[in-house]
């Protein structure tokens, strides 16, 4: 599953999670083919952004805008800066740390 | 001589109120007869509740694939239970909107981002456990810092005290409130779900979030509660008021089986449910 802008919607792409209008209502259901014609429609629609199945591509966007781990690491830190000498405290934070490293 | 938070919290006359409608609701579901048709008419009695109502149904965080148009609908769809959790979440948000008066180093949008995350993450964590009520767990969440906004909003100057205190100090909002009031968000919020009569569950899971122990046969909502804010603080999902993190209770720990638990699918299921609770913030 990768989130892309609904300008990004090309034809045959397949919707991987409900796609919600500004009032939360469900506009199309997961599973639904996308065209590029609903990209527009969804795009008046007020809505930015969809997910669809695939993996999710690295682009060069994505590059500039990731948290290297070192600063999410130090993030972290301050965050936990009181608990992280608990054992059961560290593994949560290396838990977080890992899960969001993988994300970035 | 400090102030008794509590105390002039206590002789507010305009704490926010729930609706008649929550109350007429609780007997009508206490009574094991009674029908769709009429809980669907108790509800339909106050038009902008109902709305909010079949909007929230409809939306993504309930998942149901097709229009629910009518309360009674929704009920049969949904059952009695989750429509009683959807109107009370409902009337709850209505509660504490359009009330003006805020601390200045209180953001607003960010605490209701925090306590809609930690709703999700308490719903998150429950469907993982299988054996809780899910949906009361998400409101457990979800009003666990109720005493917050109440402080927040009724005594700005004293809440602002108590920010400046805990950034100075590197430490936890309720640090700070018991230093300086020795009253925490914990004991208001509990007073004010105990004013409103809601569950126990759910009074229990406000009033010892930080510390769930006391919280006895309620312990499990409390504990979920307990760990969710722990994780969507960790995940900097909203802020609710400090930049810090509680360390977990060791009974906790046990109780949700934390040494087995795969992490990286429990935040990964976080974040979806906090990714379908956005819509809640369209209600505040």
């Amino acid at each position: 599953m990768k989130k892309i802008p609904v300008a990004s919607i090309e034809d045959s792409m397949v919707v991987a999670r409900d796609i919600c209008g500004s009032n939360g209502n469900i506009l199309i259901t997961k599973g639904t083919p996308l065209s590029a014609a609903m990209g527009r429609r969804l795009e008046s629609w007020g809505v930015s952004s969809v997910y669809v199945e695939g993996e999710e591509e690295t682009t060069e966007e994505a590059d500039i805008e990731r948290e290297s781990p070192e600063e999410l690491k130090n993030h972290l830190i301050e965050k936990f800066i009181s608990v992280i000498d608990k054992p059961l405290m560290k593994k949560i934070f290396n838990a977080v740390f890992e899960y969001r490293r993988s994300k970035s | 001589m400090s102030l008794n938070i509590l105390s002039t919290i206590e002789n507010l006359s305009s704490i926010p109120t729930l609706p008649a409608v929550i109350e007429r609701l609780t007997r009508l579901l206490q009574n094991p007869k009674t029908s769709a048709e009429e809980v669907g008419k108790a509800i339909t009695t106050d038009q902008t509740l109902a709305s909010k109502v079949l909007r929230l149904v409809n939306s993504a965080f309930y998942g149901f694939p097709g229009r629910i148009s009518t309360i009674t609908h929704a009920i049969v769809i949904l059952g009695f239970s989750t429509v009683k959790n959807v109107v009370l979440t409902t009337s709850i948000l209505d509660a504490f909107r359009n009330n003006g008066n805020s601390a200045s180093g209180f953001n607003l949008d960010q605490f209701w981002l925090h306590s809609i995350a930690c709703g999700a993450a308490s719903l998150s964590i429950a469907k993982q456990l299988g054996t809780i009520d899910k949906e009361e767990c998400f409101i457990a969440g979800l009003i666990h810092d109720i005493g917050k906004i109440i402080f927040c909003q009724y005594l700005p100057g004293e809440f602002d005290q108590v920010i400046k205190h805990s950034i100075d100090h590197k430490q936890l909002l309720y640090k700070s409130e018991h230093e300086l009031f020795q009253c925490t968000h914990e004991e208001i919020g509990g007073f004010l779900t105990e004013k409103w009569n809601l569950p126990l569950s759910l009074q229990n899971a406000v009033k010892y979030h930080h510390n769930p122990s006391p919280s006895h046969e309620h312990f499990m909502i409390t504990a979920i509660v307990h760990f969710a804010d722990i994780l969507v603080r960790a995940m900097d999902f909203g802020n609710g008021g400090d930049n810090f993190i509680p360390s977990i209770s060791d009974k906790v720990w046990k109780s949700i089986g934390l040494d087995t638990i795969n992490f990286h699918t429990l935040l990964e299921s976080v974040s979806d449910e906090v990714d379908k609770a956005s819509v809640f913030i369209q209600m505040i």
